[in-house]
């Protein structure tokens, strides 16, 4: 580029029309800056502000070139069939192609010629239809030095002028021309199967398929894509795609270029010359839209460069506009399907087509039918989607396109049946079906395997990279108990019945020993100090954060509120970790060492008391001075949850602890817990508790739970306490237990059955009583209704209170398991 | 070959033919021929899908290549049942037409909205994101 701007200003500076130019020009050889203080100076000093390089203000852009005269130059030289191409007027200019070569010459000015920065005016492409794209290497605003990379022009070969087909485009000629290869195709297409080049004579990009994705493969080739009927129209010229030639190897540029399709309509894409081809001229379809993409262009060469032109010609072809004119060719083998195609768009022009043109590739798939087909189309799809094949491809079925689709459809299924039928369905049999029409269209997919296998072992490497860990547990907890539990599952069920196991394959990550890495700044040697560089390894202090600690004195009631809830959650938080520590013991110990397993149960002992002064809130040296800690925790959900958690690993006497202050404040836990209902998951951690518990925890706890006066005090007027236990859910159903427990106590010990001192009678002639008392309001439904309740209740109560009693708890129930207490009682 | 199996892994995904669904609402379908690992996709033969109402319309688009980041989920498309959709396909003018016409009703009715909200002396402040929904 620099050498092109040198020249340029050597051409500048040799014409010297200007003297400003010439001035300029030499301003740029010599340093500007050191300029003293000429006649120059004073125009040096504007110079600073304008930009010097600027060719056309200042360079031949401005003096010799006139873009509007290029622009109608171009325009006219369109419209004549193009010279010899050495016919090139002389100009300074000129110079600098002499570079290219002759042949090269040419391509680079067609080429420039589509690098229109307004691709809509692209005259090439208006005109492409009728004239040779060879013109008049025109200077200056047409710059053809961007084509500078000579590597672009070493793949091109030499320009196709000998053709006689007036219908190619400019990027025809550019891309690198492959001889029509035969049947070797075959087996190319079925491994890698990429695409051929191709090109259309109109636009210059391989044909565009207007085979909707889905629709069935007609042959080997066409994998159905879908079933929609392609809707709209005509296609854009696509940006002269240049960074798609230069850089690629040769066989990239086989892929075929994606065709930008637009609907007709303005007010999306507004028409530059106001009138556009009505597709209707071109492929009379109206409403066609070229879903598909190019699909593999692999078909020898369908048009002749005559019949194209007849196809074509005449068209207006706007700028941005292309018609479609898609029209398929399906090589000799295929006979009838060109019946099959759609009448109304191709007969009469299809018609022309036979025999194809060996020498030349492009071609286009066939347009979609006309009319929009109804909506609900079958997978099979309309027959006249009919495509492109590949005819080199080998046959995998017989051509069943002139059938009709149902007929098609059917007939396929049935092939796949009998292919399943054959197929060794071994545990992927669940996608065995639906895999055979896959595996099917896969085969006729010709993209297929873009991605080697290569790259597809080298991303699924980076993923096994990414699961690898020292501890899979910590890391990777979920997924691992995940699929212990399926484990579990799937040998529960082995040992049930000996079905055929079936095999789940499990993904084993690698286990890798932890390595520690400690972090070194990098350090030059010979260099003086550190560098000061910071990095997510070795980060810098970006702000200076100061915790302070607010006084005492400074707290509203509100904020000291505030922190003690605080304070609440974080013992919470805290005690969960060791809660979670706890549990997972279990598992550590199994896979521990020998040696190693005292020491993990003294730190499990330890950790479950570290639990168990945190619920009770620890105060060295103190009795457990007040039950508030444990209320506070117990206010929280979390909280509530956690201790149903702990419950099972504490010891029984300080579980006893946990109940009876649970007890003691049931009604204010009660009601804290109106919003979140999550009491009742204490229940079955309670219960169980319950059975371990002797008589005399048990008496006490009922007179807690009861609040029952003590002694032979008289009971008071109401008992509020009493009154919301029952009231709520859990209460009444931590009542019925300890009822239930106290009784199956009570039964079991024949010794205690005649004692009339037992506690538990005491308290429980007095609970009775209360129960009677309690008006019937509301009573919760329990949860469960313990079955001996019956025996209980009438040890102390008599025929008559006993149905009192009934028909009070009756009340919440539903009246099934009540009707225990309906039998006469025999006493 | 079953890559990775208990796993959610986009290589058995090649090939075959997926609905993407972007971060801008916009809905992709084509057939997904190459991943990395960072599931940034390359879509063959790419459709981009409007949805209004029951009407739904088709933009051929060609090669589509997603930054991983940007999709919201992807899936994949049973190609047999595929045409079972109680939609109905319309022309790309027709949906690009009922599109701007939904999302000139969204726009009427936040206008009204904000009116109402602001006759009563109140404002909803505005959500600076950097998402467009």
């Amino acid at each position: 580029m620099s050498g092109k701007l040198g020249d340029r200003k050597n051409a500048i500076c040799t014409e010297s029309h200007n003297e400003a130019i010439v001035l300029i020009g030499k301003s740029l050889e010599d340093c500007p800056l050191d300029e003293d203080e000429d006649a120059f100076q004073g125009l040096g000093e504007e110079d600073e502000e304008i930009d010097q390089f600027n060719d056309d203000t200042f360079g031949s852009g401005a003096v010799d070139d006139d873009w509007q005269e290029a622009h109608e130059r171009l325009a006219e030289l369109e419209e004549k069939l193009p010279s010899a191409v050495n016919e090139q007027t002389g100009n300074g200019e000129r110079d600098e192609m002499d570079l290219l070569g002759d042949h090269e010459e040419n391509l680079a000015e067609r080429l420039s010629k589509m690098v229109i920065e307004n691709e809509l005016e692209d005259p090439a492409i208006m005109r492409a239809v009728q004239t040779r794209p060879v013109l008049q290497p025109q200077p200056g605003s047409l710059n053809s030095s961007i084509w500078d990379g000579s590597e672009v022009l070493r793949r091109i070969r030499g320009p196709l002028l000998a053709q006689e087909m007036p219908t190619v485009s400019v990027l025809e000629y550019a891309l690198p021309q492959r001889p029509p290869q035969g049947p070797e195709d075959d087996r190319d297409l079925s491994e890698r199967a990429l695409p051929r080049r191709s090109t259309s004579p109109v636009i210059g990009s391989p044909p565009v398929r207007a085979v909707p994705i889905g629709t069935p493969p007609k042959q080997v080739a066409v994998p159905s894509f879908n079933q929609q009927p392609v809707q709209s129209c005509s296609i854009d010229f696509p940006p002269p795609e240049t960074s798609s030639w230069k850089g690629r190897p040769m066989w990239k540029v086989l892929c075929p270029k994606p065709v930008h399709v637009r609907p007709p309509v303005p007010p999306r894409f507004p028409a530059p010359y106001g009138e556009r081809a009505p597709p209707d001229q071109l492929c009379g379809v109206p409403n066609s839209s070229l879903l598909g993409h190019p699909f593999p262009p692999s078909v020898p060469p369908v048009l002749s460069p005559l019949q194209r032109a007849q196809l074509l010609g005449g068209a207006q072809l706007q700028p941005g506009r292309m018609s479609p004119s898609q029209f398929a060719r399906v090589p000799g083998f295929v006979g009838s399907p060109l019946a099959a195609m759609n009448p109304k768009l191709l007969q009469g022009r299809v018609r022309q087509m036979l025999p194809p043109a060996p020498g030349f590739r492009a071609f286009f798939s066939a347009p979609p039918p006309a009319t929009p087909p109804p909506p609900q189309q079958h997978p099979p799809g309309p027959g006249p989607h009919l495509q492109n094949l590949r005819s080199q491809a080998p046959m995998f079925r017989p051509d069943t396109t002139h059938l009709h689709p149902q007929h098609r459809r059917l007939l396929h299924q049935r092939q796949q049946q009998s292919r399943n039928q054959h197929r060794n369905l071994n545990g992927a049999g669940d996608r065995g079906g639906h895999r055979s029409s896959h595996q099917d269209h896969i085969r006729k997919d010709p993209y297929a395997n873009l991605m080697l296998q290569r790259e597809k072992d080298w991303v699924s490497k980076i993923q096994m990279m990414q699961l690898q860990s020292t501890d899979p547990y910590l890391d990777d907890f979920y997924y691992q108990n995940y699929f212990e539990k399926l484990e579990k599952l799937s040998a529960a069920e082995e040992v049930q019945g000996d079905g055929p196991k079936k095999e789940r394959t499990k993904l084993i990550t690698p286990q890798v020993a932890k390595l520690e890495h400690t972090y070194k700044p990098v350090q030059f040697e010979g260099s003086l100090g550190k560098l000061t560089v910071s990095s997510v390894n070795n980060p810098r202090k970006m702000i200076d954060a100061v915790v302070t600690s607010r006084s005492e004195d400074d707290e509203t009631k509100e904020k000291q509120v505030r922190d003690k809830r605080r304070k609440t959650l974080f013992i919470i938080e805290k005690t969960y970790s060791l809660l979670l520590d706890v549990e997972d013991y279990e598992r550590r110990y199994l896979l521990s060492l020998e040696d190693e397993r005292p020491a993990l149960m003294d730190e499990r002992k330890h950790k479950i008391c570290c639990m168990y002064d945190n619920l009770r809130g620890k105060l060295p040296g103190q009795e457990r001075p007040s039950d508030d800690h444990f209320v506070q925790i117990m206010c929280i959900r979390k909280g509530k949850r956690m201790v149903a958690r702990i419950l099972p690993f504490l010891s029984t006497e300080q579980a006893a602890d946990i109940l009876m202050t649970t007890a003691r404040n049931l009604p204010f836990l009660i009601k804290k817990d109106a919003q979140d209902e999550v009491l009742p998951c204490l229940l079955s951690p309670f219960s169980l508790l319950l059975y371990h518990l002797p008589p005399v925890t048990v008496a006490s706890l009922l007179q807690q739970l009861m609040s029952l006066p003590q002694g032979t005090a008289a009971p008071a007027p109401s008992n509020p306490h009493l009154s919301t236990v029952l009231q709520s859910k859990f209460g009444l159903s931590l009542l019925l237990v300890v009822l239930s427990r106290g009784e199956d106590l009570q039964s079991s010990d024949p010794a205690s059955e005649s004692a009339q001192s037992n506690p538990w009678t005491e308290v429980m002639f007095v609970a009775t009583r209360e129960l009677l008392r309690i008006p019937q309001t509301g009573l919760a439904k329990p949860i469960s209704i313990p079955t001996n309740l019956v025996s209980l209740f009438s040890r102390y109560v008599d025929r008559q209170k006993l149905n009192l009693l009934e028909t009070k708890l009756q009340k919440e129930e539903k009246g099934e398991s009540m009707d225990i207490l309906v039998q006469p009682c025999s006493e | 070959m079953n890559y990775m199996p208990g796993t959610a892994s986009l290589i058995e995904d090649i090939d075959k033919k997926h609905l993407v669904l972007l971060r801008d609402g916009r809905t992709l379908i084509g057939f997904l021929r190459s991943i990395d690992q960072f599931a940034n996709l390359v879509l063959h033969q790419t459709v981009e899908r409007i949805h209004v109402g029951k009407k739904y319309g088709d933009i051929p688009r060609g090669i589509f290549v997603v930054r991983g980041e940007n999709v919201v989920l992807l899936g994949e498309i049973d190609l047999e049942k595929e045409s079972d959709t109680p939609l109905q396909q319309v022309s790309i003018e027709e949906i690009l037409e009922e599109q701007r016409a939904e999302q000139q009703a969204k726009l009427e009715a936040e206008k009204l909205k904000v009116q109402a909200l602001k006759d009563r002396g109140l404002s909803i402040p505005r959500a600076d994101t950097l998402d467009e929904y």
